[in-house]
């Protein structure tokens, strides 16, 4: 990982080995949450410890490489991760590989149109013994439920906020209007995602569907990109280029996932401060998907069994900040001394996640696609 | 293969000589066989794929086989495509001249003079950043460049500047400097070679004939290196055309090429809008060699 958290290395070395000690006991499958019947090949599968290679298609934020490594030598289950930009991208991947890869991460509502386009395929979640863990919202989500089962294992979520450096940015943003200032050319990044910096423009114009928005409401939201485009500096490809924007100061402003004035702090940069835009924010929450035409899809409950653990999902809320789902990480992180830290991030408010304006794809991608070019075009 | 001897003189009764099995026919020709699979398979076959997608459309992220010249249409009715197209040439036009201007001096002076023992290790030099890869090659110019990169903080240094010059990255600037570095030894190389054949007394003739050696060389040494320096153009101006990360690492928002917003359509599986335009870029590239192919032919130099 290029960033770490202010995590000590007596810490680390606690939460790895409390890693490993949850992986050894959901490797010899002593768990005691009970198993439905759809979770027998899960079971089943969890007792085996033959060497395979998941293709995992996600984000650098889903895991570590530490636990990762910690996984294959519990269960013999080793993962390639590879990186997609953002959901469509994912999408794409997954439609135009078939089986190559075994599990695909998403956000909120794109998971629905990967199963009605038969990409994934549900599964029993109480049949995965960590997700007794999970807080109890994270597993009731309504529009992941499909199919008899459920189509993600929640991971985490957030709001996509202003992110700001107060001394230079001043009075604090409270509005979207804040991009066109003049003052703040050539300062904000943001990733390079065009639909949901389209779905931005459209809150900030006041667009009641910002991922459905009507032909106006588009040309509203063109029109207000075009006028803000003079502040952005850059468009990114990960979240760590916005925190290395903010802390070697080339950026004031990044339009970016709950934590990142931890992780700005942590990667030695300035003091940055969080705005809620009055107009809403767009947000995500996200997990993995099994694909459906994997051929390994008898041991994605097994992976996730150990990839899941408290003690890796709170190493990784220390190293990447942002909420996530797993309930007892959060315990686990209020006994360690970081309950002001999670609370400040909303951890312990999953609730929250559900009100947001969640990602999805868009009605009709193609004119976001063609506004957002000729915003960003020369 | 042996002939009867009534086919050997032309006998109306000739016997129609056999042919030789297929595979004897075919065999000159096996050692073609891993180019025309390579060829065929990774550059022609998606080629048609890609002529074939740019005349499809796209509906709710699938490519749904409704013949229309819509994409081509909407390239040319949308201003921003054409202004970012001709930017992007002027970039590539702009990288092109820089990198032979820059190349130059180093070729004439290998080749001319230092000694072919040395000439050796300092053509490795040249080569040596192709020894890590394109990425981090284009990334360091980020740490080189940046607010708190070194050449500001060298400026700093010396006091020639008391904040941070910001329009050092982010910028078309940037850009063309950054594939002026990546696209240098190309240019390099390919000029070297040109010049490392050229016989230098033929310079020295013209003085002696009264030529100034400006004279000298635009009349005899240009002329005769221009396969190379058109080479050198072919290698630098065609991939700077399709530069994507670049722009994208260095050059922030003000610095978009074409290449840029192509991705941008293939991201949101606006697969048909984005072959339309690739095509074009394509078409555009083939024009050019057509063009150029004609400028390596030294033999016209001369009027032969």
């Amino acid at each position: 990982m290029s960033i770490n958290g202010p995590v000590t290395r007596r810490q680390a070395m606690r939460a790895g080995a409390l890693g490993v000690t949850g992986l050894y006991v959901a490797a010899c499958g002593s768990s005691g949450t009970t198993q439905s019947t759809a979770s027998k090949t899960s079971s089943a599968a969890s007792s085996s410890k033959a060497p395979v290679t998941l293709n995992w298609e996600t984000w650098n934020d889903h895991y570590l490489p530490a636990q990762i490594a910690a996984v294959k030598q519990a269960t013999g289950i080793a993962a390639r991760p590879s990186l997609e930009s953002d959901d469509s991208d994912g999408y794409l991947k997954v439609k135009q590989t078939g089986g190559q890869y075994d599990i695909v991460s998403t956000d909120a509502l794109w998971a629905p149109k990967y199963f009605h386009d038969g990409l994934t395929e549900p599964f029993d979640i109480a049949s995965i013994p960590v997700s007794s863990q999970l807080y109890s919202v994270a597993k009731e989500v309504p529009f992941w439920k499909a199919g008899g089962g459920y189509l993600v294992y929640p991971n985490g979520w957030s709001s996509v906020n202003i992110y700001y450096n107060p001394k230079y940015v001043s009075p604090a943003p409270t509005s979207w209007e804040v991009l066109t200032e003049a003052k703040y050319a050539g300062k904000v990044v943001a990733e390079n995602q065009p639909t949901d910096l389209m779905a931005m423009a459209g809150l900030a114009t006041g667009a009641k569907e910002p991922y459905g928005m009507t032909t106006a409401e588009i040309s509203r939201a063109q029109d207000f990109l075009k006028s803000a485009k003079p502040a952005f500096l850059k468009l990114v490809s990960q979240n760590s280029d916005s925190v290395r924007a903010l802390a070697d100061g080339s950026a004031w402003m990044a339009l970016e996932n709950l934590g990142t004035d931890f992780r700005v702090k942590a990667a030695g940069g300035p003091v940055v401060k969080e705005a809620t835009p009055k107009e809403g924010v767009v947000g995500w929450i996200d997990g993995e998907q099994m694909v459906k035409a994997s051929s390994h899809k008898d041991r994605f409950h097994q992976f996730l069994n150990g990839m899941e653990q408290a003690p890796w999902v709170a190493k990784n809320f220390l190293v990447n900040g942002r909420p996530l789902f797993n309930e007892k990480a959060y315990k686990m992180l209020v006994n360690q001394g970081y309950k002001e830290r999670a609370d400040l991030l909303w951890y312990n408010q999953p609730e929250k996640a559900l009100q947001l304006t969640l990602k999805g794809p868009s009605g009709n991608v193609q004119a976001y696609i063609d506004a957002f070019n000729q915003v960003f075009g020369a | 293969m042996a002939l009867a001897p009534e086919a050997a003189v032309g006998s109306p009764h000739a016997v129609t000589p056999r042919r030789a099995p297929l595979a004897r026919r075919l065999a000159p020709y096996a050692g073609f066989s891993p180019a025309v699979l390579l060829f065929g398979g990774f550059f022609l076959a998606p080629l048609v794929l890609i002529v074939l997608y740019s005349f499809w459309e796209v509906i709710n992220y699938n490519v749904v086989h409704h013949w229309t010249l819509d994409n081509y249409h909407y390239f040319f009715s949308t201003p921003t495509y054409v202004t970012t197209l001709l930017d992007t040439l002027w970039v590539a036009a702009l990288t092109t001249l820089l990198t032979l201007l820059a190349a130059f001096p180093l070729a004439y002076w290998l080749a001319r003079y230092v000694r072919p023992s040395v000439r050796r290790p300092l053509l490795v030099l040249v080569i040596v950043p192709f020894w890590t890869s394109y990425l981090l090659r284009v990334t360091s110019w980020t740490t080189i460049l940046g607010q708190k990169g070194v050449l500001n903080r060298f400026l700093e240094l010396i006091g020639v500047i008391h904040q941070p010059l910001s329009f050092l990255l982010y910028d078309r600037p940037a850009v063309i400097l950054v594939l002026i570095y990546l696209y240098f030894p190309f240019a390099a190389l390919t000029l070297y070679a040109s010049l490392e054949r050229f016989d230098w007394m033929q310079i020295r003739a013209a003085m002696d004939l009264g030529a100034p050696p400006r004279l000298a060389i635009t009349r005899v040494l240009l002329p005769q290196i221009r396969p190379g320096i058109t080479v050198a153009v072919i290698f630098v101006f065609i991939p700077v055309l399709g530069e994507y990360l670049t722009p994208q690492l260095v050059g922030g928002t003000r610095g978009v090429m074409i290449g840029n917003l192509i991705v941008n359509f293939f991201q949101g599986a606006e697969y048909t809008r984005g072959a339309a335009i690739s095509l074009l870029i394509a078409a555009f590239i083939v024009v050019l060699l057509v063009v150029f192919r004609k400028q390596l032919d030294v033999a016209e130099t001369y009027g032969r």
